[in-house]
């Protein structure tokens, strides 16, 4: 557990250097920290010094005040509380912002998305390309702001309209090449586009394009009551329902004062591990067949489908979906069903260290996963990398032990750290983490007492950020209540903030690995387009 | 060995513990049809139109050990060139209809359009945003619809089963 108090830390920053700030505590886990708009950049640059870590930026209409203010969430290693700075943009003065991506690469993305979102431009950012909206979106097309009524041909392309193609870094040189993949890929699989710069077989650069799937859920939440949002939690991405919907749910009951029934946080926790567990198992079979073994994918395929039907004869649902409400769960699972998912996950886990090894074994499977696709560990906290990927990178990122919530404030967690970064690392950790999870969901079982299954009580107004560790990292949801009616609602997928390790890990890789490389990380499209 | 000892050999292959008959027996019949229409084999392409992945995962889940779909004679092709028919998931987003459309223009007449999903059916959980189009028929004519959030691998075996029969039915 992590004691330290952040809010000590700040102060202590910023006595006598920032001469206006007020701190503040939140719901949850977290510290606002008000600063004006002019202090704020030199109040971000000490906490940047200090090392801090971004973990989201984004922006807010009328949040204490009419205007916009910029909400950045600070998290800093050791300590288990988040710290949200924010500042607001006076509606006087011109839409602008100052740009952090320097001190905090992470951050262009943000403000790329803040300027579609809600227009606030970036003038001295190295790059102010649009993000989420593509070409055939008009200009001047904010959909964040609360003018903008939500509504189906709201942006609708009109045919007349010629379109500028979206302009990609240029790379040149001699013998440079470009080859352009996607937004349709040649499996089954969710759609971006991939621009390499190639020397011959090397890759010299990638540069990743997304957002294909921008579906306009952070907008279409707006207006909503909170319990009609779990069911568009759970489709933020079809393999992370469970993380997601328990992510709101958390921020949601923390913000009315809820206490969950034991029981119901139990079977959430078991469902979480679960959720990771059949989502991993389809990453190892992934990455074998993405080197031409199909015969050492199935076995990782076939306890995948088992846990499907598991989580199908317990919940009603392969992917463990309308299970989890406000308050708790909606319905409770059979003890008998319970005492067989404990045989299930022993039998399961030996299952899983056959298949491995046997995998490991095979010198043309670990030629190709072996010093393929390195991230590398300096990348970890500029980029805010997080879950596996990190692990596998020397790093130790684990949102249930690094801002614990629910059972895990007891539970241990494996901390086992590979420091290569490459596809063979990744494919231990992911390995291992299956198999953590299998103990974990045992020991619950072993804990687990009947009682309710959930707690009833009205809703109140106010906001909260809440954190999960969901498959691929840390996932944040931040989410502001008013007059019973969601009046916004942040998502960050740590896919949204991992993507941008891809374009690291392929240099001076061959093209033909980048299939293998994408597989090991295996990250979200919907998760991160919204 | 020779030819014939390698038919009437004991098969080298392990049943599988937990098999489905249900999903047997909508697969063996669904091969029968797919043998009369398409000689032998029905050749899909896959295109994610704005989907959650949910419904990939399944497409996905039907080509491994406990489906093995290809057994029945569907194959999921790289390349619309190949394909006999499409499936499309998730409701259409502004950002991907141009795509989809290329995709459908790109595959050979005849063809068929299958949307497998709630959101490729009807729009799905998002319908009304600004950021998507409707159901697959927002953009393309839609020959059949297997709706679920996400329909199992099961129902997308029987769903294509009942698309074939509806065929044979015409004829």
């Amino acid at each position: 557990m992590n004691e330290n108090d952040i809010r000590e830390k700040v102060q202590r920053l910023l006595k006598g250097k920032v001469e206006q700030y007020t701190i503040t505590r939140g719901v949850n886990q977290e510290y606002y920290c008000s600063v004006p708009q002019k202090e704020a950049s030199h109040a971000i640059a000490i906490l940047a010094r200090d090392e801090f870590e971004l973990t989201c930026l984004f922006c807010v209409q009328n949040f204490k005040e009419t205007g916009l203010s910029m909400i950045h969430v600070f998290e800093k290693k050791n300590y288990a509380q988040f710290l949200i700075l924010e500042y607001t943009i006076s509606h006087r003065s011109p839409k602008e912002a100052e740009s952090i991506a320097l001190l905090f690469p992470s951050a262009n993305w943000y403000e790329r998305e803040i300027t579609d979102g809600f227009g606030i431009r970036f003038p001295k950012s190295f790059d102010q390309r649009r993000l989420f909206l593509h070409e055939s979106y008009p200009e001047e097309f904010h959909p964040l702001l609360k003018s903008f009524r939500n509504k189906k041909d709201a942006a609708k392309p009109s045919k007349k309209r010629k379109l500028q193609p979206y302009p990609f870094k240029p790379v040149e040189g001699e013998g440079v090449y470009q080859i352009g993949v996607g937004p349709v890929h040649a499996g089954i699989i969710e759609p971006g586009h991939f621009r390499f710069s190639v020397i011959g077989e090397t890759i010299a650069n990638l540069e990743i394009r997304m957002f294909y799937k921008h579906r306009g859920i952070e907008k279409f939440a707006e207006g909503k009551k909170p319990e009609e949002c779990v069911a568009l939690a759970e489709a933020i991405s079809g393999d992370e329902s469970i993380a997601n919907a328990v992510g709101f749910c958390n921020a949601v009951e923390r913000i009315s004062g809820l206490s969950v029934p034991q029981r119901a946080i139990c079977l959430r926790t078991i469902f979480m591990e679960l959720e990771r567990m059949y989502a991993l198992l389809g990453d190892l079979a992934g990455m074998v067949i993405d080197v031409a073994y199909p015969v050492g994918a199935s076995p990782f395929f076939m306890l995948r489908e088992e846990i499907f039907r598991k989580n199908e004869t317990m919940t009603g649902s392969r992917f463990l979906r309308q299970i989890i409400c406000i308050g708790g769960v909606t319905k409770d699972v059979a003890q008998e069903s319970l005492h067989d998912l404990m045989q299930c996950t022993k039998i399961w886990s030996e299952q899983l260290k056959d298949a491995v090894s046997a995998v490991k074994s095979l010198p043309s499977v670990t030629d190709r996963f072996e010093s393929t696709g390195i991230i590398r560990k300096t990348l970890v906290r500029p980029l805010h990398l997080t879950g596996p990927i990190a692990k596998a990178s020397g790093m130790f990122r684990d949102t249930r032990v690094e801002h614990p919530y629910g059972m895990y404030t007891h539970l241990p967690i494996a901390r086992k750290i590979l420091e290569k970064g490459d596809v063979m690392a990744r494919f231990e950790t992911k390995a291992v983490e299956i198999l953590d999870s299998a103990q974990l969901i045992q020991r619950i079982l072993m804990e687990i007492k009947s009682s309710e299954i959930k707690t009833e009580r009205s809703i109140k107004d106010g906001c909260a950020l809440s954190v999960v560790e969901a498959v691929r990292g840390q996932n944040m949801h931040w989410i502001q209540i008013k007059d019973g009616k969601v009046e916004r609602y942040k998502i960050r997928t740590a896919s949204f903030c991992n993507w941008l390790a891809i374009e690291h890990a392929v240099m001076g890789n061959i093209v033909p690995d980048f299939p293998l490389i994408n597989k090991s990380l295996n990250l979200s499209y919907a998760g991160t387009d919204l | 060995m020779n030819a014939i000892s390698n038919i009437f050999r004991k098969k080298i292959t392990e049943t599988l513990s937990k098999e489905d008959l249900e999903t047997k027996e909508a697969g063996m019949q669904l091969k029968k049809e797919i043998n009369t229409i398409f000689g032998r084999s029905l050749s899909i392409r896959e295109v994610d139109a704005g989907s959650d992945n949910a419904t990939e995962i399944e497409l996905v889940n039907l080509t491994t050990p406990h489906y093995d779909a290809e057994q029945y004679g569907i194959a999921f092709v790289a390349s619309p060139r190949h394909a006999d028919a499409i499936i499309i998931t998730g409701a259409v987003t502004i950002n991907m209809a141009e795509a989809v459309k290329k995709v459908y223009e790109a595959t050979p007449h005849p063809k068929l359009v299958i949307a497998v999903g709630d959101d490729a059916c009807n729009g799905g959980i998002l319908k009304g945003s600004y950021a998507t189009l409707g159901g697959a028929e927002a953009v393309l004519p839609i020959d059949w619809k297997i709706p679920g959030n996400p329909p199992s691998p099961k129902e997308i075996l029987k769903g294509l089963l009942a698309l074939m029969q509806s065929i044979r039915d015409k004829k």
